[in-house]
C-alpha cells in the first residue's frame, strides 16, 4: 500500500460524498434553466436561452441583488466594528470577562428563524415591546412592518444581534494569538493606546479580519429565515433579497425553470463579487513599510 | 546491507533538486554531507527516507529496490534540525514509541529505552513532556528515539544547528560517541560546519546544487579540495581567493605583490590562476615582511577568536586570529601572505596544487 | 476610550443581548389577556404568570408537541455533524499534508470547491434535492436530511481544519511514518491527539448550523422527521398565539445553549486560536 492509496483514503470519501450530493442538483439546475418547466408537466422541454434573456432584464431581480449588496455590506461592517470592540475589551482584560464571553455567545447559538418569531413579537405594532416602550416614554409608535425604513431596521437588528458574536469570537481568537513583542515594544516607546491599535494591532489582525469579513459576507448573502418570518419581504418588496425572490419565483409560483436560471446567475455573480472583494481587501491589507 | 544509489535524481517540474547521485553507503560508517544551505543535503536525506520520490535513477538497499518501498517500510530514522518530538508523549513514551510500533512488549521496550535514556543523560526526565525540556535535552530525546531501533539507515539533518555555541560543542562530542555505537546502520549526518565533519565523519561527501562534487576521507578533502567551491564549503571561516599569476619563477598575487615561488608550486606552467589561503594561516604583518596592504572592513568576534575582514585592492581577505582583538573598521592593515600554504586553482576553479604537509 | 465609556458600551451590549430572550421568556408565561392588552413586562406586577403556553407545546394540552421534533433535530444534527467532522477532517488532513492535482487543479482549487458549497443558498438546491431524495426514496427520512445537511457542513469543517492542520509541524507525522506508521496510523496516533481544539470548534459550528437549518427541513420533510425550527415556523404560520410561540422559542434554544456551554471549555483554552489562521 503506497502513499497514493493513503492520499486517496483521506480525501476521497469526503470529496466524493460532496460531489455526489451536489452534482445532480447543479447539473439539473443548468438543464432546467433552459426549459420552461413548472412542475405541472412531467417532461422537460428545451427553450434555450429565453429564461436567461428574461433574467437580464428582470428589474425586480436586480433590485433585490442591489438591496442585498447594501444589506450584506452594511450589516457585515457594523458587526465587524462592534465585534472588534467587544473582542478588544475582553482581550485587554475586563472585570467579569468570562461571564461576558459566555453571555455574548448566546445569540450565535439561537436559531435565526425562531428568533425572527421573537423579534416579530417585539416589533408588533399593537402588542410588541418596541412600541410598548415608546408609548411608555410618551413617544409616538412606529409602523415596524408597514413602513420601509423601520422594516429594514428590524431586519438589521435581528441580523446584527444574531451574528456579531461570530465576529467577536473570531476576532478574539485572532487577538489571542498575536505576538506580544511588537505591542510591548510600542508601549515601552511611549506610544498612545490608540496609536498602538491603529498602527500595530489593527494591521496585524488584517488576515483574520479579511477572513471573518468574507465569511460573514458569504453567509449573510444567503439570508432567508428572518426575512421569511419577520417581514415576508415587505412592505411591498422593501426587504426582498435574492434568496427570497428566488424562493418566491421557484417554489411559491412554481416557475421552477426561471428560478433555476436566477439561482445560477446568483451563484456566478456571488463567486465573481466575492473573488473581487477578497482580492481588493488583500491588496489593501498588504504590508507597507512606514 | 548497503544503501546503493545509482544516478539518483529528483526533479520537481522544471526544478532540479538532485542530479546524478551515485554512491554506495556501507553500514557501520558515518557519512557526513556538507554543502551550502540549498545544496540538496536535506533533499537527499528526505529521498532516502522516502518522503520524496526519485524521478530518475535507482535506489537499492541490500540489493532490493528501496525506492518502491513507502516510508514506513524503510526502517530509517531521522533527527531534524528543529527539535521534533511527539509533544503529547513523555520522554519515556517518546523513546518507546518506535519499539512499540514494531510490536515489542511494553516491559521490554521500557527496559531498552531506560538504558538509552540514561546514556544520553536524561534519566531524571522520564516523565517530562518535551515542551518542558531545553533545546539540547529535546535533541537528546530525538536522537535516543532515532537510535533505539537500530534502523537500517540513520539520518541526521544538521541536528546541532539550532543550539547555542557552547551546547553545540558539548553535544558534538556526545553525538560522536553515540553514533559510533550504531554499528549496523548506515549513518548519514548533514552539517555546514567543517569542525563537526572532521570530528564525526568517516567519509565526507560534498554537495553543491544537487550534485556530489567531491567525496573522501575528511582530512583528505580538507587538504585537497578539488575546486574553489569545495574549498569554500569546507573552510569556515571562508578561504580567501585572490587572483594570481605565475611567471618567471615568481608568484604574483594581484598586481602588486610578488613572492618567490614556493616549493610546491615549482614546475607549474606560467599562467593566470587563483590562489586560496586559509583564514587561520593568514597573519597580520609585522614590519619587514612582504605584505598585501588593505583596509579593515569588518571585525567579528566568534568564540575565542577574532575574524578580521580586510579589503585590499586585490580582493577581500579574511584573517582568523586567536584571542580577542579590537581592530577598528577603517584601520589600515597589512596582511602577510603565506606563500608556502597557497592552494592553487585554475581560473575555472579546479585545483591545480594543494600545499603538502 | 475612557474606562466608564467602555463599561457603558459593554453593559449596553449585554443588555441588548438579553432583550429578546427575556421578552420571549416572560411572554411565554403570559395569559392571552396579558399579551393582547399591549406590551407587558414584569410578571406578578403587570400580569399573572401561567404555564399554559408551555403546556401547549409539550403535548400536555393537546395543542402541539415539540418534543418529537426536538428529538428529530438532535438525531439529524448529531449524525450530520459526526459524518461532516470525520470525513471533513480526513479530507482536511489530506489537503494539508499531500499534494493533489489533476491537470491544472491543485489543492487550493479543491478547497475552493468545498468552500463554494457555502455560497449556494439552500433555496437553490431545494427542488433538485427534493427530486434526488424522492428518487432515492429518502424523502421525510432521517438519512435523507442527514445527507443533505452533511453537504453543507463538510465545507465548514474542511475550511477550519485545513488551516489548523497546517499549523501542526508536518515533521511530527513524518516522524511517525519513519517509525513504522502508515499515514493513517500516523494521523491517528500523533496528529489527532493534538487536534482536539480544532475538532471541538468544527463540531460546535456543525451543530449550530445543522440544528438551525430551516429550509431543507421545510422542503424535504413532512410528518415523520420534521425538525424543531421547521415545526416552530409552521406553528407561526397558523394562527398561533404569541405566548405559545415564545414558549416554543425558548424551548428550541435551550438544548443548543446547553451543548455549547459544555463544550465551551475548549474555546476558553484559546483552542480556537489554533483553528484560526
Amino acid at each position: 500500500m503506497g502513499i497514493t492509496f493513503y492520499k486517496r483514503l483521506f480525501l476521497l470519501p469526503g470529496l466524493l460524498l460532496l460531489i455526489a450530493v451536489i452534482i445532480f442538483p447543479l447539473l439539473f439546475s443548468i438543464r432546467v434553466s433552459m426549459s420552461s418547466w413548472n412542475v405541472s408537466r412531467s417532461g422537460l422541454d428545451f427553450v434555450g436561452g429565453s429564461n436567461w434573456a428574461r433574467m437580464f432584464s428582470d428589474a425586480d431581480f436586480w433590485s433585490s441583488m442591489l438591496r442585498l449588496l447594501n444589506f450584506a455590506v452594511l450589516t457585515t461592517f457594523v458587526q465587524y466594528v462592534l465585534g472588534f470592540m467587544l473582542a478588544l475589551y475582553i482581550w485587554q482584560g475586563v472585570k467579569g470577562g468570562r461571564f461576558f464571553r459566555l453571555v455574548w455567545l448566546v445569540p450565535l447559538m439561537t436559531t435565526p428563524s425562531i428568533m425572527a418569531i421573537v423579534w416579530r413579537s417585539i416589533f408588533r405594532e399593537d402588542i410588541g415591546a418596541a412600541n410598548g416602550i415608546l408609548k411608555m416614554l410618551g413617544l409616538s409608535t412606529i409602523g415596524w412592518s408597514t413602513e420601509v425604513v423601520p422594516a429594514i431596521f428590524t431586519i438589521y437588528v435581528a441580523e446584527i444581534w444574531q451574528w456579531t458574536p461570530f465576529m467577536f469570537l473570531f476576532l478574539l481568537a485572532g487577538l489571542l494569538i498575536l505576538p506580544k513583542e511588537p505591542l510591548l515594544a510600542a508601549e515601552i516607546d511611549g506610544a498612545s493606546p490608540s496609536r498602538i491599535f491603529w498602527k500595530i494591532t489593527f494591521p496585524l489582525m488584517a488576515p483574520i479580519s479579511i477572513g471573518a469579513i468574507l465569511i460573514r459576507l458569504i453567509e449573510s448573502s444567503k439570508i432567508f429565515d428572518s426575512i421569511f418570518v419577520l417581514t415576508s419581504a415587505g412592505p411591498g418588496s422593501a426587504t426582498e433579497t435574492p434568496t427570497y425572490f428566488l424562493w418566491k419565483r421557484s417554489l411559491a409560483e412554481f416557475q421552477i425553470a426561471y428560478g433555476a436560471t436566477l439561482a445560477l446567475t446568483y451563484l456566478i455573480v456571488m463567486i465573481i463579487l466575492l473573488t473581487i472583494i477578497a482580492k481588493v481587501l488583500t491588496y489593501l491589507a498588504r504590508p507597507r513599510g512606514w | 546491507m548497503n544503501l546503493y544509489l545509482e544516478n539518483a535524481g529528483v526533479s520537481q517540474g522544471k526544478e532540479v533538486i538532485l542530479e546524478g547521485i551515485t554512491y554506495d553507503f556501507e553500514p557501520g560508517r558515518i557519512y557526513v554531507l556538507m554543502g551550502r544551505t540549498s545544496a540538496g543535503k536535506t533533499s537527499l536525506m528526505r529521498t532516502i527516507a522516502g518522503l520524496i520520490e526519485l524521478t530518475q535513477g535507482k535506489m537499492l538497499f541490500d540489493g532490493k529496490d528501496f525506492d518502491a518501498l513507502p516510508t514506513w517500510q524503510r526502517n530509517t530514522s531521522m533527527v531534524y534540525q528543529q527539535f521534533i518530538n511527539y509533544p503529547n508523549l513523555t520522554v519515556l513514551e517518546n523513546v518507546t514509541f518506535p519499539l512499540r510500533r514494531s510490536g515489542m512488549s511494553r516491559a521490554l521496550a521500557e527496559e531498552t529505552a531506560h538504558k538509552l535514556i540514561d546514556k544520553v543523560g536524561l534519566g531524571d526526565f522520564l516523565d517530562r513532556l518535551p515542551g518542558k525540556l531545553s533545546g539540547g535535552q529535546q535533541q537528546r530525546v530525538a536522537i535516543a528515539r532515532a537510535l533505539i531501533r537500530n534502523a537500517n539507515v540513520l539520518l541526521l539533518d544538521e541536528p546541532l544547528m539550532n543550539l547555542d555555541y557552547k551546547l553545540r560543542e558539548q553535544l558534538r562530542e556526545e553525538f560522536r560517541d553515540l553514533l559510533t555505537t550504531a554499528r549496523n546502520s548506515v549513518t548519514i549526518y548533514a552539517t555546514t560546519e567543517p569542525s563537526e565533519a572532521l570530528l564525526i565523519g568517516d567519509e565526507l561527501i560534498i554537495m553543491h546544487e544537487g550534485k556530489v562534487i567531491q567525496h573522501g576521507k575528511p582530512s583528505a578533502v580538507f587538504e585537497h579540495p578539488n575546486s574553489v567551491t569545495v574549498a569554500k564549503i569546507v573552510n569556515d571561516p571562508p578561504m580567501s581567493i585572490l587572483p594570481a599569476k605565475i611567471s618567471d619563477g615568481m608568484l604574483c598575487i594581484g598586481d602588486l605583490l610578488r613572492l618567490r615561488i614556493p616549493m610546491h608550486l615549482v614546475g607549474i606552467p606560467d599562467g593566470v590562476y587563483q590562489a586560496g589561503f586559509r583564514a587561520s594561516e593568514l597573519t597580520i604583518s609585522t614590519d619587514g615582511e612582504v605584505t598585501e596592504q588593505g583596509v579593515v572592513d569588518l571585525v567579528e568576534v566568534a568564540g575565542s577568536e577574532t575574524l578580521i575582514y580586510v579589503n585590499t585592492p586585490t580582493g577581500e581577505i579574511v584573517i582568523q586570529k586567536e584571542g580577542i582583538h579590537g581592530y577598528h573598521v577603517g584601520e589600515k592593515l597589512g596582511v602577510s601572505i603565506p606563500s608556502a600554504r597557497t592552494f592553487l586553482f585554475n581560473p575555472s576553479g579546479e585545483l591545480v596544487v594543494a600545499p603538502g604537509n | 476610550m475612557s474606562k466608564t465609556l467602555k463599561y457603558v458600551f459593554l453593559s449596553f451590549w449585554t443588555l441588548f443581548v438579553f432583550v429578546p430572550l427575556s421578552w420571549a421568556l416572560t411572554t411565554s408565561f403570559k395569559t392571552p389577556d396579558a399579551v393582547n392588552q399591549g406590551a407587558t413586562f414584569i410578571p406578578w406586577v403587570q400580569f399573572e404568570p401561567t404555564v399554559a403556553g408551555w403546556q401547549d407545546i409539550l403535548g400536555i394540552s393537546g395543542y402541539a408537541n415539540l418534543i418529537p421534533n426536538m428529538v428529530n433535530s438532535a438525531i439529524v444534527t448529531f449524525f450530520a455533524s459526526l459524518i461532516s467532522v470525520s470525513l471533513g477532517g480526513f479530507a482536511a488532513y489530506g489537503l494539508s499534508r499531500f499534494r493533489y492535482g489533476w491537470k491544472y487543479y491543485g489543492n487550493s482549487d479543491i478547497i475552493f470547491f468545498f468552500i463554494a458549497q457555502r455560497i449556494l443558498p439552500p433555496v437553490v438546491l431545494a427542488i433538485p434535492f427534493f427530486l434526488l431524495l424522492k428518487g432515492l426514496n429518502l424523502l421525510d427520512t432521517h438519512l435523507g436530511l442527514i445527507l443533505v445537511l452533511t453537504s453543507g457542513l463538510m465545507p465548514i469543517v474542511v475550511w477550519l481544519m485545513v488551516d489548523f492542520f497546517n499549523q501542526i509541524p508536518r515533521e511530527i507525522d513524518e516522524m511517525a511514518m519513519l517509525e513504522g506508521c502508515n499515514p493513517f496510523q500516523a494521523f491517528r496516533r500523533t496528529i489527532l491527539p493534538l487536534s482536539k481544539p480544532g475538532i471541538a470548534i468544527s463540531a460546535i459550528f456543525c451543530v449550530i448550523f445543522g440544528w438551525n437549518d430551516l429550509f431543507f427541513s421545510l422542503v424535504l420533510t413532512f410528518t415523520n422527521v420534521k425538525t424543531l425550527p421547521a415545526a416552530v415556523v409552521a406553528l407561526n404560520g397558523t394562527v398561533t398565539p404569541f405566548w405559545t410561540l415564545s414558549a416554543s422559542a425558548i424551548f428550541s434554544i435551550l438544548p443548543l445553549i446547553g451543548f455549547v456551554f459544555i463544550v465551551e471549555r475548549y474555546l476558553a483554552k484559546g483552542g480556537f486560536s489554533g483553528a484560526v489562521r
